[in-house]
């Protein structure tokens, strides 16, 4: 039995059968039913748990049909529309669904209705029902009202003008009732009936391709399953190159035996067809997710979907059948040390316009720029710097400028003599210097630490190590915050 | 050497014999002549014989398999150049030292640059490493050697068994124009075969790759050549009006050259032109005079109270040590004086 608070009261919110023997209701309070009987079993509720599980299941669903959706904490919605006759029918359909949650250990009740609300009435209220189209009103008329998935305000309202039953609602003069009780109820009834369409919203973007292979006997090596991928992306490598597209996310979905799906996606830096390479990818990813993937009992559903998609453009290749590009083996290569050490493995460098050195550059994960059809024109000259003295900017840059010790200095606006650093000394014998970078006015907060104004010194110390240190905030000005100095970077 | 010239031939040939059941032919390489004969290892000391260095595992048929660094010297002493399909190691002797250590390493890609232009450089590194001795920073490579943010790649990896997996990958890849692995200290696992396998790849693909170490002590590996980095005072920077004091100009390195195959030990200091993008040796003796680094000002007018004992001679020849020290001239002999004295009052 499960309980759950509800006002200041523990309530049961679920129970099974041995105890609904014992009459016990939902909403019960605890306390009684513990009057009733001492010895029954309560644990506390945890809707985070059974969202999980219910999230799990839609994973699992997602072998029928991928337009899975969620419906509210206990239900599941499956649009299988173009999809029963893979599974040979509307009936050997559902009681395939049924029969594997009963093996998984699940109570499920399922119905199939032309509308998404007929299926929600069916489901609850009369239970492995299969609703042809036409037949929605004939099966929601004797349902109570709750069939129609409206408030319980509004059905209690319902009720107290005596209409007990959808068919009573279905009865009724439809301009009061949407005056009365709102016009979510005519909403609902007309879904149910299929006058209005209503879309489920899937938990996961429909794939624009996907190919999948049930397997008789469950695999559980990951050999196999990478010698499955790569029979699948042979199989999407026609449908892609009909579209002329090539993939550049693609997920790989095993389903496994007992229900649990794992899901394994990855992105390409350019758009991808070939099997060889897919393979290749999945290969890093599994090799790098041995750990995380639980084999089990085996998966016997494999699913190999294309997320997204791009425009692939063919090159042209020479006699020997190779196509001279450096770029495919760059984008290839980083495409496979993603796959395994995350999106963040491979990065590249992005200037960006400021004056502070931090946000001067930004470091991005590796994607691939617009290729470009024509090599790049390789200037003549160097370009010419936008100042005849480009500023001096070191090779490495701390990520937080690391605070230094310097003891008061003779020359308040001048470099350190000496300073501390990482616990030892440094002897400064020349230093070079200021130049004032201010705060982005713009971005800052006022006020903030962070916002002063920095000198920044290019030391040399006693060993002809080069540094570049800076000082935050001005000596002697309104804010009675001291300077501070931070080491920023180093020079060459 | 005691190595009679017979012994050192039968050695040659059991060399070329070894290297020809190896499948790797020896190289035969003439070290320039203007080399000095402490620069050439196993050079012939019979003067005028012809300087014959026997290395194996390079390709050898190739006439660009080096990278000349530019200075005449360390490039005899490293018969040619620094290997351009192998592993190099790069050492920095303290984590203080990591922007020399990369300085001289990218100036380096910056020379390989000026061949394969375009192609981008692959940084590799340890999240330690770029915690402890920041980030490489594209604005300042830029600026100094050249290379265009957009051929730039880094790859930071949590754990270095995935920077050296990162870095096997990419040491095969014809499509970079150089890898740079840095490592911090001495890992086990950075070991004989690891390096081997960098090197083996590298080989294959005819690219360099840098491996650089910072705080480390140099132990086996399998990279041909290892040179030790650290910083050296740069010179001023040159103005019309002569060099400008107290600023600090062009970067230097002092380059030891820690293990060869054809190099003694040596110690070089290279200052790197970023302008031209060339390095320049600076040699001991002439840069000395130049070299503003604080030399102390003799202190003109004052008794200097530590050589105050020294010798005092009653009449200094001309010419004498003694005439130019500081000492003697704050405090000349009393018959020194006299004499000096003297034609005036004669007068």
């Amino acid at each position: 039995m499960i309980s759950h608070r509800q006002g200041n009261a523990q309530r049961i919110s679920a129970l099974d059968e041995r105890a609904e023997a014992l009459h016990l209701k939902r909403d019960m309070g605890i306390a009684d039913a513990r009057a009733m009987h001492p010895s029954i079993d309560i644990v506390e509720a945890d809707p985070e748990a059974d969202r999980r599980l219910l999230e799990g299941l839609a994973d699992w669903c997602d072998r029928y049909t991928p337009l899975v959706a969620l419906d509210s904490i206990d239900g599941l919605f499956l649009d299988v529309t173009g999809c029963t006759h893979l599974f040979g029918g509307e009936r050997a359909m559902l009681d395939e669904i049924l029969s594997r949650f009963l093996h998984q250990g699940f109570d499920v009740r399922a119905g199939l209705a032309g509308t998404p609300g007929a299926a929600w009435a069916a489901a609850r209220f009369c239970g492995d029902r299969i609703v042809l189209s036409g037949e929605e009103e004939a099966l929601l008329a004797p349902l109570p009202l709750a069939a129609l998935r409206i408030a319980p305000e509004t059905r209690a309202s319902l009720e107290s003008v005596g209409l007990r039953t959808a068919g009573a609602v279905m009865a009724a003069a439809r301009a009061p009732l949407a005056r009365r009780f709102g016009a979510l109820l005519l909403q609902r009834l007309d879904q149910a009936l299929g006058r209005l369409d209503e879309a489920i919203s899937p938990r996961l973007p429909v794939a624009p391709l996907s190919v999948e292979r049930h397997l008789a006997e469950p695999v559980t090596l990951t050999e196999e399953i990478e010698r499955l991928v790569g029979m699948l992306a042979t199989t999407l490598k026609t449908d892609l190159e009909r579209r002329g597209e090539g993939a550049r996310t693609l997920a790989l979905l095993l389903f496994r035996v007992d229900g649990a799906v794992s899901r394994i996606a990855l992105g390409t830096s350019r758009p991808m067809r070939e099997p060889l390479l897919i393979r290749k990818l999945f290969h890093e990813r599994l090799a790098a997710l041995e750990q995380h993937i639980d084999a089990g009992y085996g998966f016997d559903l494999v699913r190999l979907s294309v997320l997204a998609v791009a425009a692939f453009d063919t090159q042209q290749t020479d006699l020997t059948g190779e196509a001279a590009d450096d770029g495919a083996d760059i984008a290839l290569f980083a495409d496979r040390i993603r796959a395994r050490l995350g999106e963040s493995a491979v990065l590249q460098p992005v200037p960006v316009e400021s004056h502070l050195p931090e946000r001067a550059v930004a470091i991005v994960p590796f994607s691939e720029a617009p290729r470009r059809t024509t090599p790049p024109k390789k200037p003549d000259r160097m370009p010419a710097p936008m100042t005849i003295f480009p500023p001096e900017r070191p090779i490495r840059l701390f990520r937080a400028p690391e605070p230094i010790d310097v003891p008061a200095t003779e020359m308040p606006e001048g470099p350190p003599l000496h300073f501390r650093w990482r616990r030892a000394l440094y002897r400064v014998t020349r230093a070079e210097g200021p130049e004032r970078i201010a705060a982005e006015w713009w971005r800052e907060a006022p006020g903030d630490p962070a916002a002063s104004t920095r000198d920044y010194f290019r030391i040399e110390d006693a060993d002809g190590r080069r540094y570049w240190l800076y000082r935050q905030g001005l000596y002697g000005s309104a804010s009675q915050i001291p300077p501070r100095w931070f080491m920023h970077g180093v020079f060459a | 050497m005691a190595m009679t010239a017979v012994a050192r031939e039968t050695v040659f040939a059991l060399r070329r014999q070894i290297a020809k059941i190896e499948g790797t032919l020896p190289e035969r390489l003439q070290a320039p002549a203007a080399a000095p004969l402490d620069a050439g290892a196993s050079a012939d000391p019979t003067p005028g014989g012809d300087l014959t260095i026997i290395r194996r595992g390079l390709a050898a048929a190739l006439p660009d398999a080096f990278l000349p660094i530019g200075v005449e010297r360390l490039d005899a002493a490293l018969g040619g150049g620094l290997p351009k399909a192998a592993l190099t190691e790069i050492h920095g002797l303290e984590t203080r030292d990591a922007g020399a250590v990369a300085g001289f390493a990218l100036s380096l890609v910056s020379l390989i640059l000026n061949q394969a232009q375009g192609l981008p450089v692959l940084w590799i590194g340890t999240s330690e490493i770029f915690h402890e001795a920041g980030f490489p920073y594209a604005r300042g490579l830029h600026a100094a050697f050249g290379i265009e943010p957009g051929q730039l790649l880094f790859s930071e990896a949590p754990r270095l068994v995935d920077a050296l997996w990162v870095a096997e990958e990419a040491a095969r890849m014809t499509a970079l124009a150089a890898v740079i692995l840095e490592i911090r200290g001495n890992p086990q696992r950075l070991d004989l075969t690891a390096t081997r396998r960098l090197h083996a790849r590298a080989q294959g693909a005819g690219r360099p790759v840098f491996l650089l170490r910072q705080a480390a002590e140099p132990e086996p590996t399998a990279a041909p050549v290892r040179l030790i980095a650290a910083s050296a005072p740069a010179v001023p920077r040159a103005t019309v009006a002569g060099p400008l004091a107290g600023s600090i100009g062009h970067p230097a390195f002092t380059i030891s050259i820690g293990k060869s195959r054809t190099a003694l030990p040596g110690q070089f200091i290279l200052e790197w032109n970023p302008d031209e993008r060339v390095f320049d040796e600076r040699r001991g003796e002439e840069e000395r005079a130049e070299n503003p680094v604080p030399v102390v000002s003799l202190s003109g007018g004052r008794k200097d109270p530590a050589a105050a004992s020294g010798e005092i001679l009653a009449f200094p020849t001309l010419g004498s040590s003694v005439a130019i020290s500081p000492t003697a001239r704050d405090q000349p002999p009393p018959g020194q004086r006299a004499a000096h004295l003297s034609p005036r009052r004669a007068g």
